[in-house]
């Protein structure tokens, strides 16, 4: 009886507590724009899915799709149409209703160069249209060929090929939608701190100071689950040291994407929670083509055989991330082949033999480009090229690192004739394996290796047209080995981003596509 | 005198129209273009290209020589056209006008960089003094000791050992940000200590100011031991001149000759130093910003070169030399009180 008792009690206090408190998070830097369809970057993301819903969502914590703002879709049998059934009753944060127009807009507005609402003259750009769906109106890959509005709650999108991905891409958090009365009244403004975002999610927008924080609150008329808190403060604090002191002085209840060797202090601190993120990145090494010693195939897999990935997965990423033989995240293991064995050989007595037999018994020289910055796949990126040197210096390659600013790193990599190995990597968007290779290889990808067989791309247009999973992890199985046995790209890490939250946060699942609605975060017992 | 300030002034004018040329032919010539940073790991060549042409970066820089009709559509004449009619332009992602983000940020810059000159002034002045006093005392090493710390102390290590001493460790102070979460403040001129006051809220005053020591002990850690030497070395080249001693030996107090001669004199060099500096706070505050998470000029400067974000890299730095230009205009001014011989023509 006395628990039921205190449970009632702490439910009655919980309730109390919920309506006036205010969660912070400590976010890695200051959005771009808070307008859906016109970033590619995470921070802003993080912000935006507060504020706005996608048409299609995904289930805590996976990246299994569920009914987000359409409650069901299906494809015609080649999947070059897909219709969605709209939710009905849903209204936007200005009291406007969503509808099939709310959809076909936002749309079009993203897709349509010449669409008078996409202030394409007053500087948007919309790039995420052209890296996940080809490209915009008019574009030769362009994905999309039409938006057709069906009925008040049905929309139809037209492609210009089979794609079966096309309901997660879509659902990736870039494509909040918004509303249709907010953006027109706005105009070219919208989605800058100096205007007010609208969308239907569970947070409705309150103020942004720029560089500083941008506040935002409990959406009580939310279709969905309404959130448990009053207020959400999204504070912008880019130092990682700096995110671990707020979050240990209190000033914030949580935060992510700090450094991995911060996981001792936070276990450490009794007020802290740590929280390892879903692991969705590759950190990989890249050997290019152009080099006429990495153009043979033996030399490279010599190279992969020789590099110690494990020990150095373990020494700087202390045990959070694993290293294996896939390109893939390991939430997306079912795309791997079973003919590849799950991680590279670690031999470098056999890799000296085969450089050997190769024509390299005296070794050679070679260029590793290693990041000037820090990102979730590679922390660290000095130290970690450093190891690499040295499992390679064992084998007599003589390895050179370089580096350069980061804008430069970019650009030089894709221009001729490139770097002969670098280290990059990629965090993904959506849960399709199409989102992985496709960035890295085929015609959408960076042309830094000069590997593009035709085989390749055949597997990746029938990957990204496959209609069950079944049947795509039979196509990217066969691009799994592919890419393995020609070893240009050496996966060498699946990092977990590392977070922590205060102990009285409760109910914060991370997605492992990086961003997630926060209305379920409870907060029990904060003062 | 006041022909002095107009002939300052009209130089200012051209530096500014110099510095834009410079700076603009500068960043364009920077490698890495903003393209490939915006889009940053998927960038490819082709969105790369798309991008640049929609940015507007695909012209040319300063005269349009290919095709006459169109001589001054090219980059720089238009954006001077712009900047004549105050227009600073628009961030090339973020959209937000420049003027508007200089006005937003320039004031949070202004107040850390008061803090800190306050901070260096507090500490060097009587540190400096006291060890010209005593020389080659425990005192005078004291000083020297503290100065060359200041001086080597990397700004970012300083910043993050404060904030951990005295934030998490004994919660003194707020770990960074200008106010604690929450507290609501309709700004005035900007400066939130002082807004705090104005709007007689002394409990947003007080949260303003304690957010502004950690800060302002972190930026103001270089001028402190900088002014700590300058006033030893300068004050002990004046105690040695004639008219101290004979101002000593005259039979004045020497705690007057110290003060009213000695020092006055002394300040000479220490404001010249103190002018430069506070010139560097105020565009030098980078780390300081990026560290303690203070929305000021420095971190948002920062963040524009590492993205190759032109316009408010110009915006920024011309903004920043007329900032340095009217303190050095400033402190030139103060000399002739400091200097009764110093005369403005």
């Amino acid at each position: 009886m006395k628990k039921y008792i205190l449970t009632a009690l702490l439910g009655a206090a919980l309730a109390g507590s919920a309506s006036a408190a205010t969660l912070v998070y400590g976010n890695n830097g200051d959005p771009v724009s808070l307008e859906p369809g016109n970033i590619t970057d995470g921070i802003s993301i993080t912000v935006q899915r507060q504020i706005y819903d996608t048409l299609v969502d995904f289930k805590d914590g996976t990246t299994d799709p569920v009914p987000g703002l359409a409650v069901s879709w299906k494809s015609n049998p080649d999947a070059t149409s897909w219709t969605f059934n709209l939710r009905k009753g849903v209204k936007f944060q200005d009291g406007t209703p969503f509808n099939a127009d709310a959809v076909v807009f936002n749309w079009k507005r993203w897709w349509d160069p010449k669409d008078p609402t996409g202030y394409r003259d007053q500087g948007r750009t919309y790039e995420i249209m052209g890296d996940l769906l080809g490209g915009f109106k008019g574009d030769k890959t362009a994905v999309i060929k039409d938006i057709v509005k069906v009925d008040d709650s049905t929309v139809r999108f037209d492609l210009t090929g089979g794609n079966s991905d096309f309901p997660v891409v879509i659902g990736s958090g870039y494509f909040g939608l918004a509303s249709p009365t907010a953006v027109k009244e706005q105009g070219a403004k919208y989605g800058t701190p100096a205007s007010t975002p609208v969308g239907t999610g569970p947070f409705t927008f309150v103020s942004w100071k720029t560089g500083d924080s941008i506040t935002l609150k409990a959406n009580p008329n939310y279709w969905g689950a309404k959130a448990r808190v009053d207020t959400l403060v999204v504070r912008s604090i880019k130092d990682a040291s700096q995110r671990l002191n707020e979050l240990k002085a209190g000033t914030i209840d949580f935060a992510s994407d700090l450094t991995p060797d911060s996981l001792g202090a936070v276990k450490a601190d009794k007020t802290l929670t740590a929280i390892m993120k879903p692991s969705f990145n590759v950190g990989f090494v890249s050997m290019n083509n152009k080099n006429p010693i990495l153009a043979k195939q033996a030399v490279r897999t010599a190279i992969s055989m020789a590099i110690n990935k494990k020990a150095i997965a373990d020494a700087f990423w202390g045990g959070l991330a694993v290293s294996n033989s896939s390109f893939l995240p390991p939430v997306m293991a079912w795309a791997n082949s079973s003919a590849v064995p799950g991680d590279y050989k670690y031999d470098p007595a056999a890799a000296k033999k085969m450089l050997a037999d190769a024509g390299y018994a005296n070794g050679f020289s070679v260029d590793l480009w290693y990041m000037p910055v820090s990102r979730p796949y590679f922390p660290t990126p000095k130290p970690i090229a450093e190891a690499i040197a040295a499992d390679l210096s064992a084998i007599g390659i003589k390895v050179n690192l370089k580096t350069e600013d980061w804008a430069k790193y970019l650009q030089d990599r894709n221009k001729e004739p490139g770097f002969d190995m670098y280290m990059i990597g990629w965090t993904g968007d959506y849960g399709s394996p199409d989102n992985f290779y496709g960035a890295y290889y085929g015609a959408n990808a960076s042309d830094d290796i000069n590997f593009n067989p035709p085989a390749l791309q055949t597997l990746l247009e029938q990957g990204r047209a496959a209609l069950t999973r079944d049947a795509k992890a039979k196509v990217y199985a066969q691009l799994h080995k592919l890419t393995y046995d020609a070893a240009y790209r050496i996966p060498m890490v699946h990092s977990q981003p590392l977070a922590a939250a205060r102990t009285y946060v409760k109910n914060w699942v991370p997605s492992p596509l990086g961003s997630e609605a926060w209305n379920k975060i409870i907060l029990i017992g904060k003062k | 005198m006041g022909i002095y300030v107009l002939r300052r002034l009209w130089r200012t004018l051209l530096v500014l129209i110099g510095i834009s040329v410079v700076v603009f032919a500068f960043v364009r010539s920077l490698p890495g273009d903003p393209a490939t940073v915006i889009l940053g790991e998927r960038a490819n060549p082709v969105s790369a290209a798309r991008l640049t042409e929609q940015l507007g970066l695909n012209k040319p820089w300063f005269i349009n020589i290919k095709d006459p009709a169109h001589l001054f559509d090219a980059q720089y004449p238009r954006y001077i056209w712009k900047v004549v009619h105050g227009d600073l332009d628009k961030g090339q992602k973020s959209q937000i006008p420049v003027t508007d983000e200089l006005r937003a940020r320039f004031p949070a810059t202004f107040e850390l960089a008061l803090a800190a000159m306050f901070f260096a002034l507090l500490i060097g002045l009587p540190a400096g003094i006291i060890a010209a006093l005593r020389r080659n005392s425990v005192w005078d090493s004291l000083a020297t000791t503290v100065s060359l710390v200041g001086v080597s102390m990397p700004v970012f290590w300083l910043g993050l050992l404060l904030s951990y001493f005295f934030a998490v460790v004994l919660h003194w102070f707020p770990p960074s940000a200008r106010l604690s979460t929450g507290v609501d403040l309709q700004p005035l001129t900007g400066l939130y200590v002082l807004d705090g006051l104005l709007r007689g809220r002394l409990d947003v005053a007080w949260d303003a100011l304690r957010h502004l020591v950690l800060p302002a002990i972190a930026l103001g850690s270089i001028p402190m031991a900088i002014t700590a030497r300058i006033t030893r070395s300068s004050l002990l080249e004046v105690l040695g001149q004639d008219y101290v001693r004979t101002a000593k030996a005259k039979g004045v107090a020497p705690r007057l000759v110290t003060l009213k001669h000695a020092l006055r004199n002394a300040l000479l060099p220490v404001v010249t130093v103190v002018g430069l500096q506070a010139g560097l706070l105020l565009g030098g505050a980078v780390l300081t910003e990026t560290i303690f998470s203070w929305p000021g000029l420095g971190s948002w400067l920062y963040d524009a070169i590492s993205s190759r974000d032109y316009p408010v890299i110009q915006g920024g730095v011309i903004f920043a030399a007329l900032v340095v230009s009217v303190v050095n205009l400033l402190v030139d001014l103060s000399y002739a009180f400091l200097d009764p011989r110093i005369q403005y023509r």
